[in-house]
Protein backbone atom coordinates (compact mmCIF):
# COMPACT_ATOMS: atom_id res chain seq x y z
CA UNK A 1 0.00 0.00 0.00
CA UNK A 2 1.98 2.91 -1.22
CA UNK A 3 0.17 5.61 -3.13
CA UNK A 4 -2.88 7.71 -2.39
CA UNK A 5 -5.66 6.07 -4.49
CA UNK A 6 -4.81 2.66 -3.03
CA UNK A 7 -4.91 3.97 0.54
CA UNK A 8 -8.18 5.75 -0.18
CA UNK A 9 -9.76 2.58 -1.56
CA UNK A 10 -8.68 0.52 1.46
CA UNK A 11 -9.89 3.17 3.89
CA UNK A 12 -13.23 3.44 2.14
CA UNK A 13 -13.78 -0.32 2.14
CA UNK A 14 -12.83 -0.53 5.82
CA UNK A 15 -15.41 2.16 6.64
CA UNK A 16 -18.04 0.43 4.50
CA UNK A 17 -17.37 -2.92 6.22
CA UNK A 18 -17.59 -1.30 9.66
CA UNK A 19 -20.88 0.36 8.72
CA UNK A 20 -22.16 -2.92 7.32
CA UNK A 21 -21.31 -4.93 10.43
CA UNK A 22 -22.71 -2.27 12.77
CA UNK A 23 -25.92 -2.21 10.74
CA UNK A 24 -26.13 -6.00 10.74
CA UNK A 25 -25.62 -6.23 14.51
CA UNK A 26 -28.14 -3.44 15.10
CA UNK A 27 -30.80 -4.99 12.87
CA UNK A 28 -30.27 -8.50 14.29
CA UNK A 29 -30.58 -7.05 17.78
CA UNK A 30 -33.79 -5.13 17.07
CA UNK A 31 -35.40 -7.88 14.97
CA UNK A 32 -38.47 -9.42 16.54
CA UNK A 33 -37.80 -12.71 14.80
CA UNK A 34 -40.16 -12.67 11.84
CA UNK A 35 -37.46 -11.36 9.53
CA UNK A 36 -39.82 -8.89 7.91
CA UNK A 37 -39.25 -5.81 10.04
CA UNK A 38 -39.18 -2.64 7.98
CA UNK A 39 -36.50 -0.25 9.15
CA UNK A 40 -36.69 2.33 6.37
CA UNK A 41 -33.00 2.75 5.64
CA UNK A 42 -33.35 2.97 1.86
CA UNK A 43 -33.40 6.57 0.63
CA UNK A 44 -34.76 5.47 -2.75
CA UNK A 45 -37.75 3.67 -1.26
CA UNK A 46 -38.46 6.44 1.22
CA UNK A 47 -38.61 8.98 -1.62
CA UNK A 48 -40.38 6.96 -4.30
CA UNK A 49 -42.19 4.20 -2.32
CA UNK A 50 -40.80 1.77 -4.94
CA UNK A 51 -38.16 -0.67 -3.66
CA UNK A 52 -34.66 -0.26 -5.10
CA UNK A 53 -32.70 -3.17 -6.67
CA UNK A 54 -30.97 -3.94 -3.38
CA UNK A 55 -33.95 -3.60 -1.06
CA UNK A 56 -34.31 -6.75 1.02
CA UNK A 57 -30.60 -7.44 1.25
CA UNK A 58 -30.55 -6.80 5.00
CA UNK A 59 -33.32 -9.40 5.42
CA UNK A 60 -31.35 -11.66 3.08
CA UNK A 61 -28.12 -11.37 5.10
CA UNK A 62 -30.07 -11.92 8.33
CA UNK A 63 -31.64 -15.07 6.88
CA UNK A 64 -28.17 -16.29 5.94
CA UNK A 65 -26.92 -15.59 9.47
CA UNK A 66 -29.71 -17.92 10.67
CA UNK A 67 -28.63 -20.51 8.07
CA UNK A 68 -31.73 -20.09 5.91
CA UNK A 69 -30.20 -20.03 2.41
CA UNK A 70 -33.55 -20.33 0.60
CA UNK A 71 -35.03 -17.24 2.27
CA UNK A 72 -31.75 -15.42 1.79
CA UNK A 73 -32.14 -16.00 -1.95
CA UNK A 74 -35.82 -15.09 -1.85
CA UNK A 75 -35.40 -11.75 -0.06
CA UNK A 76 -32.65 -10.63 -2.41
CA UNK A 77 -29.92 -12.63 -4.20
CA UNK A 78 -27.65 -9.58 -3.74
CA UNK A 79 -27.62 -10.43 -0.03
CA UNK A 80 -25.59 -13.55 -0.78
CA UNK A 81 -22.99 -11.50 -2.69
CA UNK A 82 -22.94 -8.97 0.17
CA UNK A 83 -22.51 -11.74 2.78
CA UNK A 84 -19.61 -13.32 0.90
CA UNK A 85 -17.97 -9.89 0.50
CA UNK A 86 -18.42 -9.09 4.19
CA UNK A 87 -16.91 -12.43 5.23
CA UNK A 88 -14.02 -12.45 2.77
CA UNK A 89 -12.87 -8.80 2.63
CA UNK A 90 -11.74 -8.27 6.25
CA UNK A 91 -9.34 -11.23 5.93
CA UNK A 92 -8.14 -10.01 2.53
CA UNK A 93 -7.49 -6.46 3.77
CA UNK A 94 -5.71 -7.71 6.91
CA UNK A 95 -3.57 -10.02 4.76
CA UNK A 96 -2.58 -7.09 2.51
CA UNK A 97 -1.85 -4.94 5.54
CA UNK A 98 0.38 -7.55 7.18
CA UNK A 99 2.12 -8.72 4.01
CA UNK A 100 2.49 -5.09 2.78
CA UNK A 101 1.04 -6.07 -0.57
CA UNK A 102 -1.85 -4.72 -2.63
CA UNK A 103 -3.34 -7.94 -3.97
CA UNK A 104 -6.87 -6.65 -3.30
CA UNK A 105 -6.25 -3.44 -5.25
CA UNK A 106 -4.95 -5.46 -8.21
CA UNK A 107 -8.09 -7.64 -8.03
CA UNK A 108 -10.31 -4.54 -7.81
CA UNK A 109 -8.77 -2.96 -10.92
CA UNK A 110 -9.10 -6.28 -12.75
CA UNK A 111 -12.74 -6.57 -11.69
CA UNK A 112 -13.46 -3.05 -12.97
CA UNK A 113 -11.87 -3.90 -16.31
CA UNK A 114 -13.89 -7.14 -16.46
CA UNK A 115 -17.18 -5.34 -15.75
CA UNK A 116 -16.43 -2.68 -18.38
CA UNK A 117 -16.56 -5.33 -21.11
CA UNK A 118 -19.75 -4.47 -22.94
CA UNK A 119 -21.18 -8.02 -22.98
CA UNK A 120 -20.50 -8.55 -19.28
CA UNK A 121 -21.93 -5.11 -18.52
CA UNK A 122 -25.06 -5.81 -20.58
CA UNK A 123 -25.61 -9.15 -18.83
CA UNK A 124 -25.10 -7.52 -15.42
CA UNK A 125 -27.56 -4.72 -16.22
CA UNK A 126 -30.18 -7.25 -17.34
CA UNK A 127 -29.71 -9.26 -14.13
CA UNK A 128 -29.98 -6.14 -11.97
CA UNK A 129 -33.12 -4.99 -13.81
CA UNK A 130 -34.67 -8.47 -13.52
CA UNK A 131 -33.91 -8.48 -9.81
CA UNK A 132 -35.41 -5.02 -9.49
CA UNK A 133 -38.64 -6.13 -11.20
CA UNK A 134 -38.73 -9.16 -8.90
CA UNK A 135 -38.28 -6.85 -5.89
CA UNK A 136 -41.20 -4.71 -7.02
CA UNK A 137 -43.48 -7.71 -7.62
CA UNK A 138 -42.51 -9.14 -4.22
CA UNK A 139 -43.55 -5.81 -2.71
CA UNK A 140 -40.49 -5.47 -0.48
CA UNK B 1 2.26 24.15 -30.72
CA UNK B 2 0.73 27.49 -31.59
CA UNK B 3 -0.86 29.46 -28.76
CA UNK B 4 -4.12 30.10 -30.56
CA UNK B 5 -5.01 26.42 -30.69
CA UNK B 6 -4.10 25.96 -27.04
CA UNK B 7 -6.15 29.00 -26.04
CA UNK B 8 -9.15 27.69 -27.95
CA UNK B 9 -8.80 24.25 -26.34
CA UNK B 10 -8.47 25.73 -22.86
CA UNK B 11 -11.45 27.99 -23.36
CA UNK B 12 -13.68 25.21 -24.63
CA UNK B 13 -12.63 22.61 -22.08
CA UNK B 14 -11.82 24.51 -18.89
CA UNK B 15 -15.13 23.45 -17.31
CA UNK B 16 -14.11 19.79 -17.51
CA UNK B 17 -11.08 20.22 -15.22
CA UNK B 18 -10.28 21.55 -11.76
CA UNK B 19 -8.88 25.08 -11.96
CA UNK B 20 -5.62 24.02 -10.33
CA UNK B 21 -5.07 21.51 -13.15
CA UNK B 22 -5.23 24.17 -15.86
CA UNK B 23 -1.65 25.56 -15.70
CA UNK B 24 -0.22 22.05 -15.83
CA UNK B 25 -2.49 21.08 -18.73
CA UNK B 26 -1.45 24.19 -20.65
CA UNK B 27 2.25 23.49 -20.18
CA UNK B 28 1.79 19.88 -21.32
CA UNK B 29 -0.17 21.03 -24.39
CA UNK B 30 2.63 23.43 -25.31
CA UNK B 31 4.97 20.47 -25.71
CA UNK B 32 2.55 18.72 -28.06
CA UNK B 33 3.51 17.92 -31.66
CA UNK B 34 1.12 18.90 -34.47
CA UNK B 35 0.41 15.25 -35.25
CA UNK B 36 -0.88 14.49 -31.75
CA UNK B 37 -3.33 17.35 -31.78
CA UNK B 38 -6.14 15.51 -33.58
CA UNK B 39 -6.09 12.81 -30.91
CA UNK B 40 -6.57 15.42 -28.20
CA UNK B 41 -9.49 16.94 -30.09
CA UNK B 42 -11.15 13.55 -30.34
CA UNK B 43 -11.21 12.98 -26.58
CA UNK B 44 -14.59 12.72 -24.89
CA UNK B 45 -14.85 14.41 -21.50
CA UNK B 46 -17.67 13.97 -19.02
CA UNK B 47 -19.60 17.10 -18.09
CA UNK B 48 -19.49 17.58 -14.28
CA UNK B 49 -22.92 19.24 -14.33
CA UNK B 50 -24.48 16.26 -16.13
CA UNK B 51 -22.88 13.93 -13.60
CA UNK B 52 -24.35 16.00 -10.77
CA UNK B 53 -27.79 15.56 -12.33
CA UNK B 54 -27.14 11.82 -12.68
CA UNK B 55 -26.05 11.75 -9.04
CA UNK B 56 -29.18 13.53 -7.85
CA UNK B 57 -31.48 11.29 -9.87
CA UNK B 58 -29.74 7.91 -9.86
CA UNK B 59 -27.18 8.23 -7.10
CA UNK B 60 -28.75 5.59 -4.87
CA UNK B 61 -28.34 3.08 -7.71
CA UNK B 62 -24.72 4.12 -8.25
CA UNK B 63 -25.44 5.39 -11.77
CA UNK B 64 -23.25 8.47 -11.27
CA UNK B 65 -20.22 6.33 -10.39
CA UNK B 66 -20.84 3.96 -13.30
CA UNK B 67 -21.00 6.89 -15.73
CA UNK B 68 -17.63 8.34 -14.75
CA UNK B 69 -16.03 4.88 -15.01
CA UNK B 70 -15.77 4.09 -11.28
CA UNK B 71 -17.39 0.70 -11.83
CA UNK B 72 -16.23 -0.79 -8.53
CA UNK B 73 -17.69 2.10 -6.53
CA UNK B 74 -20.86 1.90 -8.62
CA UNK B 75 -21.34 -1.76 -7.75
CA UNK B 76 -20.72 -0.90 -4.10
CA UNK B 77 -23.41 1.77 -4.15
CA UNK B 78 -25.85 -0.39 -6.10
CA UNK B 79 -25.57 -3.34 -3.73
CA UNK B 80 -26.01 -1.27 -0.57
CA UNK B 81 -28.98 0.99 -1.51
CA UNK B 82 -26.50 3.80 -2.17
CA UNK B 83 -24.47 3.10 0.96
CA UNK B 84 -27.56 3.33 3.22
CA UNK B 85 -28.35 6.66 1.55
CA UNK B 86 -25.37 8.29 3.27
CA UNK B 87 -22.91 7.65 0.45
CA UNK B 88 -25.54 8.91 -2.03
CA UNK B 89 -25.70 12.25 -0.23
CA UNK B 90 -21.90 12.48 0.17
CA UNK B 91 -21.51 11.84 -3.58
CA UNK B 92 -23.85 14.74 -4.45
CA UNK B 93 -21.00 16.91 -3.18
CA UNK B 94 -18.06 14.82 -4.42
CA UNK B 95 -19.19 13.77 -7.89
CA UNK B 96 -18.30 16.97 -9.76
CA UNK B 97 -14.75 16.90 -8.41
CA UNK B 98 -14.47 13.17 -9.12
CA UNK B 99 -15.64 13.76 -12.70
CA UNK B 100 -12.99 16.45 -13.23
CA UNK B 101 -10.30 14.15 -11.81
CA UNK B 102 -11.39 11.41 -14.25
CA UNK B 103 -11.25 13.90 -17.15
CA UNK B 104 -7.70 14.86 -16.23
CA UNK B 105 -6.77 11.17 -16.18
CA UNK B 106 -8.30 10.73 -19.66
CA UNK B 107 -6.27 13.68 -20.96
CA UNK B 108 -3.05 12.52 -19.27
CA UNK B 109 -3.41 9.05 -20.76
CA UNK B 110 -3.81 10.57 -24.23
CA UNK B 111 -0.85 12.95 -23.95
CA UNK B 112 2.49 11.49 -24.93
Amino acid sequence: MTNRPIRQLYLMITLALLAGYLWLIYSLYTDSGAGTVETGVCLFKELTTVPCPSCGSTRSVKSLVRGDVWNAFYWNPFGIIISLTMILLPFWLIFDLIAKKNTFYIFYIGLEKFLKNKWIAAAAIILVLANWIWNITKGL
Amino acid sequence: MDTQKIDAFMMNNAKYFESYHLPQIRSRLELLEDGDWSRIYGLQFKDPMMMLIASLLGGSLGIDRFLIGDVGMGVGKLLTCGGFGIWTIIDWFLIMGATREKNVMVLHNALP
